[in-house]
């Protein structure tokens, strides 16, 4: 999932800002009804338990955004803050169970009454809908309305900022179909690969076995569509709800408001709650006066989730009854460098195991904002948060946080290169993060003879034409890209398959810049995508990555970590892992 | 001898001539701006195919890429581009959007490459925000930085004169994003005489717009306010030292005669071209103050556009923002071809 940007103007006030920090220091934070403890809120509470637990309804319930959605529309979204909060307005197939930890990665069933019945050695899935769901003008979603959802995303003209994992796994004519806006035939339901043999039974049918099927149909692209209140590009402006709120109005990219559905009920959908009298979210926000608005009291939740700036993170830190309202979770989301295998002299494993031995990580995590708004020294591929992950450390990089040189020269002597190499180090300018993590890791590699220079390029065009781009990166001799990821589902297939599977290497928007093709990974992949024993298919995900370290083809920077601030007028709050973020849809007001 | 022309019609003349003028200047601007976001990029060998896939998401398969080329058109020559993109201001233009077409009424500058909807009714719901912040701080400017220009040319080397000159200087060198954070840190939330500042249609609560704005306007004023003080007080003290300065005082016309009619109207003449251009700029969105203060104006969708790399969105707040800026110097110009009639020839 993407994380959305922030104001690049923003940046030019940072200085002013933590000024400002200073300010209101220690005066007790603005001293509005937002700030004090309550009595089961501590700092990292949210992490493990829920804070402020509350049945109480009514209320406006405000989010401020320092962005936009990329679409409200549940067919067109990858952002990953808007499929957390679709949920208040759409049902997909299946979701994740309320609860903080590692149980908030648990699949439950949403719109459908169970997981996935397989058959067909593992390439036809059904799923059954629940009875007497219903959109929020009163009619009953059927099993069309599903298919119908997921042939919409096909036309990627139209609707083209979703994932693509339909279009992939689906067998029948998904390879060709366009989409039902072009191909008008058969009542607008032309995708063999779904059928509806009745009204509460959809079936999939896949062109290869694909195990993870129950985490992509929790993916707010299968939330219901009526083809009759499809208005396409227009239809992020009012999407036909099935959840606990409607849209009442939204100002595009400038506020929404939500209002409770009547059509939806609790017991039919106990994964998400309707407590506020009213949902309001604020868009396009200074992401400094997000932070101060939190803290008054003006807003509740930060919708993108991602953590207070610098100058919040200052004044919380340094008092203690707005650090009670805070947590510091590790997200999911990982930050490290790509070591690109087919370039010389990296083609050379030793090659890339000096520098997995050079790197300064305290350094590097400094550069991402240390320990609390960075995150913690990274030493494998998946952060601890992702199911099938394994602790271990092949490079000594929790355990010599500082680099072990002289562990890189032996490396570098083993690959013929004993008195170091020349290489180029990419990374998103527009980033500062990347910026100083380019110039610490330059800075690290010179203290073993490796020179590198130094290659940044915008956000934007990163991965279509520079980093992800095999030949440029060979042609231009640069050796390490730094980049991130963030699952799509939290388990290792959704963490990994982009990053290290063979399969994924592409000529240009290639995510696998290591371009590893290696087949043990491939197998393992391969294995585990036929595996329905989800503890069979958990212990895979560890040994991929323990193998993709030993390519040393990718290496982890930090686990990354976000400092949250929620104000103590907000109940049900907790970090749930599988959205890498707070729970919002069961979030409330206290009072 | 030729016949004199009547002064309404020299002036009518001289608009008419403008008018054209503005159009042709807009076409040149529109195909400069195109240049710049169309064909920059593909000189420097970026192909329709890279282009499309940013306008995709995450890992996209090479059909969902091919599909966004072809929804934009980015495939086509670029001299066809743009002559879409005209004709979609002067006449319209037809989409797909989903189940059917969509009809982009004139002045249609696209549709947005992220959201797939017309651009144009996007900018013209953020114009009210900007107006309403242009208009209010440019008399708060205005008013303020002449009167105390005014009054520091008077009181030449006083006290006063040194400490809003000071005042005035400090205006000018700290930037919007500083004071503004400063004021909002202030007055919103340390002492909130100003609290949850949000934008509120003048024509919904008359009051809570104002009181909502007050901060911005003073934030953008205290900039330019500080820059018409320095402005008027030098214009100031080089008419009151002109030999017909000094002849008014010996005919014994009154002080405040002599300062506001003979003084203040010739010291104005640069400020009045000045506060055109000002204007005319703001209007076009006043980026940082709209930013800081969170106000959803055409200078926070400019910076959206930027960032989303949205070049329908880009094209359209250009065209508006050089629209609003040829208009004010049109303005301007009319002025003084009222008041000066050497201009119109």
């Amino acid at each position: 999932m993407r994380r959305p940007r922030t104001f690049g103007l923003a940046a030019l006030g940072a200085a002013a800002a933590l000024a400002l920090a200073a300010c209101g220091g220690s005066s007790g934070g603005g001293g509005s009804s937002g700030t004090g403890s309550s009595s089961n809120a501590s700092y990292n509470a949210g992490i493990t338990s829920v804070v402020n637990p509350s049945t109480h309804k009514g209320g406006t319930l405000t989010f401020d955004w320092r962005a936009a959605p990329d679409s409200f529309d549940p067919g067109n979204t990858y952002y990953a803050a808007d499929w957390d909060f679709a949920r208040f307005y759409s049902m997909a197939l299946m979701t994740y169970k309320n609860c903080p930890g590692a149980c908030g990665k648990t699949l439950v069933p949403a719109l459908a009454t169970g997981p996935g019945v397989v058959s067909d050695k593992g390439l036809t899935w059904t799923y059954h809908i629940k009875p007497g769901i219903k959109f929020e003008d009163g009619t009953t979603v059927t099993s069309k309305d599903v298919k119908y959802a997921v042939e919409r995303t096909f036309d990627r003209g139209v609707l083209p900022n979703g994932p693509s994992y339909f279009q992939v796994l689906l067998g029948g004519n998904a390879a060709k179909y366009p989409g039902p806006y072009k191909d008008r035939s058969k009542n607008l339901m032309g995708l063999t690969a779904i059928g509806t043999p009745n009204a509460t039974t959809v079936v999939f049918h896949l062109a290869k076995p694909f195990s993870d099927f129950n985490y992509l149909v929790t993916i707010p692209q299968t939330a219901p569509v009526p083809p009759n209140k499809d208005t396409g590009a227009k239809y992020q402006l009012h999407p036909i709800s099935t959840g606990p709120y409607k849209f009442q109005s939204y100002q595009l990219n400038k506020q929404a408001v939500l209002v409770p559905n009547t059509q939806w009920k609790q017991s039919t959908d106990p994964t998400v709650s309707q407590l506020a009298s009213k949902i309001v979210v604020n868009m396009n926000m200074n992401p400094n006066d997000v932070d101060n608005r939190l803290i008054a009291g003006d807003a509740q939740v930060d919708f993108a989730g991602t953590g207070v700036q610098a100058a919040a993170r200052a004044k919380i830190l340094a008092n203690p009854s707005l650090k009670a309202n805070s947590d510091d979770p590790i997200t999911g989301f990982g930050w490290f460098f790509y070591i690109d295998s087919k370039v010389a002299p990296f083609t050379n494993v030793d090659c890339r195991r000096a520098i997995e031995y050079a790197a300064n990580h305290t350094t590097l995590q400094n550069a991402y904002g240390g320990p609390i708004a960075g995150g913690a020294i990274g030493s494998t591929v998946m952060p601890p948060t992702v199911t099938g992950y394994q602790k271990f450390d092949l490079y000594e990089a929790t355990t010599k946080p500082n680099g072990d040189p002289a562990k890189a020269k032996q490396e570098l002597k083993a690959c013929g290169h004993p008195s170091g190499f020349s290489t180029g180090i990419a990374y998103r300018s527009d980033r500062p993060t990347e910026t100083q993590g380019a110039q610490a890791l330059q800075q690290a590699l010179s203290q073993v003879g490796i020179k590198t220079t130094l290659h940044g390029y915008p956000s934007s065009t990163y991965y279509t034409n520079f980093a992800g781009v095999p030949k440029y990166m060979s042609s231009h001799n640069i050796g390490i890209a730094f980049g991130g990821w963030g699952a799509d589902w939290p388990d290792g297939y959704g963490f990994l398959d982009e990053l290290v599977n063979g399969n994924t290497i592409v000529p240009a928007g290639n995510t696998n810049i290591g371009q590893l093709n290696d087949p043990v990974v491939n197998n393992l992949f391969a294995k585990a995508a036929g595996l329905n024993n989800a503890a069979q298919r958990n212990a895979i995900w560890g040994q991929i990555d323990r193998q993709v370290m030993k390519d040393a083809v990718i290496v982890p920077i930090v686990y990354a970590k976000a400092l949250i601030y929620r104000p103590s007028s907000l109940s049900n709050v907790y970090f749930q892992q599988a959205y890498q973020l707070n729970n919002y849809a069961v979030e409330g007001l206290k009072s | 001898m030729r016949p004199r022309r009547a002064p309404a019609r020299t002036v009518v003349t001289f608009i008419i001539r403008r008018l054209i003028g503005t159009v042709f200047l807009l076409i040149v601007v529109s195909m400069i701006t195109f240049a710049i976001f169309f064909l920059i990029p593909k000189l420097a060998g970026q192909n329709a195919y890279q282009l499309a896939s940013e306008y995709v998401g995450r890992n996209p398969t090479r059909s969902a890429i091919l599909q966004v080329e072809a929804k934009l058109g980015l495939n086509d020559p670029i001299y066809l581009q743009y002559g879409r993109f005209l004709k979609g201001i002067v006449v319209g233009v037809h989409y797909r959007s989903g189940p059917s077409v969509t009809y982009c009424p004139p002045p249609c500058f696209g549709y947005s490459f992220r959201t797939g909807l017309p651009v144009w009714p996007q900018m013209v719901s953020d114009i009210p925000v900007t107006l309403s912040l242009a208009i209010g701080a440019s008399i708060l400017w205005l008013v303020g930085g002449v009167s105390i220009g005014v009054l520091s040319a008077l009181r030449r080397g006083t006290l006063f004169d040194r400490f809003s000159m000071g005042v005035a200087l400090a205006g000018v060198s700290l930037p919007i994003f500083f004071t503004g954070l400063i004021a909002l840190e202030l007055f919103s939330y340390k002492w909130p005489i100003f609290p949850n500042v949000q934008f509120v249609p003048f024509t919904q609560n008359p009051l809570l717009w104002a009181r909502n704005l007050v901060l911005p306007w003073i934030v953008l004023a205290f900039l330019y306010a500080a820059l018409y003080a320095r402005l008027t007080r030098a214009g100031m003290l080089e008419t009151m030292s002109e030999d017909y300065i000094r002849t008014a005082r010996a005919k014994g016309l009154r002080e405040r005669k002599v300062i506001f009619k003979h003084g203040l109207r010739a010291a104005l003449t640069p400020i009045v071209t000045i506060f055109g251009m000002d204007l005319g700029l703001l209007l076009g969105g006043a980026i940082i103050t709209e930013v800081t203060f969170s106000l959803h104006g055409l200078g926070l969708f400019t910076v959206e556009a930027v960032q989303n790399q949205d070049l329908p969105e880009i094209l359209g707040v250009t065209m508006l923002a050089a629209f609003f800026i040829v208009i004010a110097n049109l303005v301007v110009d009319i002025l003084y071809a009222v008041v000066d009639p050497r201009v119109r020839h």
